[in-house]
């Protein structure tokens, strides 16, 4: 746990004085993903190095589990945290197991321990260690790269993290992956994590929680979800974008918004006519057609109309299936591309959990806003 | 024709003078590197004491060879070091400095910030931080700075000869005196040679001691 209170960074004195940081007090709590949002110049990456005392604190304390950190030994503060940085950092002269050791090898690790730490996490970061161990930084990628940049800081075990932009300097593409994986990590690592970002996209997808700074000061800590629906004030409203509910979209799940009993559901062994009666009794348009618990087409009353067999051989299959922990936004997405309105819903084996519709998401959405005006 | 037979009658001179000059050359440069990279090293972490320290031996280096082995000659008279390899080895000591402080000093300056921030930001100290990456990261450029060192002592090291201190100087200073053709040719050629291989030899070092990291970027 990370507890920040008062705290204030001043460079310079007198007239020339400059406040980065003024007056911040919040709390990092175990095993959560802060991200420390703003524009540039906001004190978020000076409020960061003065977690691990690159920065010195010019008043107010900072607290690293309970222990003031102006009482500990700066080494052995940063020895006790992961530290990842936007340019990387990785020791050009250092093979990629000499980079990922460094800390173990400070530490006074024996070599089998080293040794065994180093292919562990090499794995875990997703390169193999046979192949990449005794290759030099400069034969990498910059995602293979930062990949080793973020084992290196997870070397010695520590409970936190310090990440500046860890994933700014990589490519659109690859940067969306290695936050995935990154998340992936997070989930079995459950490391206290501190995260700075100017990038309101990355703060929705990785953070439990935002800062937004702004000249210093912080102006709103909260849950992604709040900070988009309830900005504080024009400045997290502008900073966050126009599109804040669009953004919304990335955080909600199809399984929190999808109708998980659905009426308009018919068996694969039901007969065309039976279906009939289903559609002109229910005044319904389509139906998802399920056999053995799994969403297999759709049935509309053009296609069951003059036939006589079960559904299943006159069922439209579908193109797509929306997994549950599908954000809303790839859903949305479909929906426009596909000009369908209604989807089955499916967990990871592929069984049916629910539907959901275009008016299942704009239920969902207003919801959310409905908090905003109370 | 004439030097190969003066080099054949006066062979174990010659060899003497090489070794003699060697020695002093390599002595001094010793010398030089033992205190020029300690303080190169020191003063990037003060701009104020940089620029003194660097203008200081730009100065120095300005002085030529021969007036400077007259300098030193009333300063070490009354310690009996007036004349002799003494004068002669710490004048190439302070020839030497300039190219060894410079180069370690711009080196260790040029190591990527963001590697020095990764570092102490891993809880490196600042002693390991210099062991582990910036000195490795600065050792190409300090060793050329060697290199142009040893070559350059190598020259002004024949000078020496003119204040007693031996090596191949001896046969240029002498052979002028006696208009010895032959002689002064030995002793200009064998100055020449020994800075070559010197020269081959310390861009050996170089390669040598370069991570192989480095190579590989250098090659990108």
């Amino acid at each position: 746990m990370i507890e920040y209170k008062n705290v204030k960074k001043v460079y310079g004195d007198g007239e020339t004085a400059v406040t980065a940081v003024n007056d911040v007090s919040f709390k990092i709590a175990q095993g959560e993903i802060v991200v420390f949002l703003g524009p540039s110049g906001c004190g978020k990456t000076t409020l960061l190095r003065m977690t691990n005392k690159l920065e010195s604190i010019s008043g107010g304390t900072i607290s690293v589990g309970g222990r003031n950190i102006r009482e500990i030994d700066p080494v052995r503060l940063r020895r006790s945290m992961g530290y990842v940085i936007q340019q990387i950092g990785l020791f050009p002269n250092k093979t990629i197991f000499d980079n990922i050791a460094m800390v173990p090898r400070v530490l006074k690790w024996d070599r089998a321990r080293i040794k065994e730490r180093v292919g562990k996490l090499m794995e875990l970061v997703k390169l193999d260690p046979e192949l990449y161990s005794s290759r030099y930084p400069v034969e990498l990628s910059g995602g293979q790269q930062q990949r080793i940049g973020v084992a290196r800081a997870l070397a010695a075990d520590p409970d936190i993290l310090l990440m500046d932009e860890p994933f700014g300097a990589i490519d659109p593409i690859n940067r969306d992956k290695i936050q995935d994986e990154f998340m992936r990590l997070q989930a079995r690592l459950k490391k206290t994590i501190a995260f700075v970002s100017h990038d309101i996209h990355e703060a929705i997808k990785m953070a439990d929680k935002i800062a937004i700074f702004r000249g210093g000061r912080l102006v709103q800590y909260d849950t992604p979800e709040v900070i988009l629906t309830q900005p504080k004030n024009k400045f997290v409203s502008d900073f966050v974008g126009a599109d804040r509910a669009l953004k919304v979209l990335n955080l909600i799940r199809a399984r929190d918004a999808m109708n998980k009993n659905p009426k308009n559901i018919l068996r694969a062994d039901t007969p065309c006519p039976e279906a009939m009666k289903f559609f002109s009794e229910k005044s319904r348009t389509s139906a998802i057609v399920i056999r053995d618990d799994k969403p297999i087409g759709y049935v509309t009353p053009r296609l069951v109309k003059f036939e006589e067999g079960p559904v299943s051989d006159v069922a439209e299959p579908y193109q797509v299936f929306v997994e549950d922990d599908e954000p809303l936004r790839d859903v949305l997405s479909s929906m426009l591309m596909d000009s369908m309105t209604t989807y089955p819903v499916v967990d990871e084996n592929g069984s049916f959990k629910g539907s959901i519709t275009y008016q299942n998401i704009q239920k969902k959405i207003l919801e959310l806003y409905e908090d905003d005006t109370d | 024709m004439e030097i190969l037979n003066f080099i054949r009658e006066n062979f174990d001179q010659a060899l003497f003078l090489t070794w003699e000059h060697i020695w002093i050359v390599f002595l001094s440069l010793f010398i030089a590197m033992i205190t020029g990279i300690p303080t190169g090293i020191a003063i990037t972490r003060n701009e104020a004491l940089a620029k003194k320290v660097l203008n200081t031996a730009n100065i120095l280096m300005t002085i030529p060879s021969i007036a400077m082995f007259g300098i030193m000659l009333p300063v070490l008279a009354p310690m009996g070091w007036g004349l002799g390899k003494v004068p002669a080895v710490i004048a190439l000591v302070l020839y030497s400095e300039l190219p060894i402080i410079r180069n370690t000093y711009i080196a260790i300056k040029n190591v990527d910030p963001a590697l020095v921030d990764a570092g102490r930001g891993l809880g490196l100290t600042r002693w390991r931080l210099l062991k582990e990456v910036e000195i490795p990261l600065a050792i190409p450029v300090i060793l050329a700075g060697l290199r142009t060192a040893a070559v350059m002592n190598i020259g002004i090291g024949a000078i020496a000869a003119y204040i007693g201190a031996g090596g191949l100087g001896v046969f240029i200073q002498q052979g002028i005196a006696r208009s010895y053709e032959a002689m002064i040719i030995t002793g200009a050629l064998g100055v020449s040679l020994l800075a070559i291989m010197v020269d081959s030899l310390m861009a050996l070092l170089e390669r040598g001691l370069t991570s192989q990291g480095l190579k590989i970027q250098g090659r990108q």
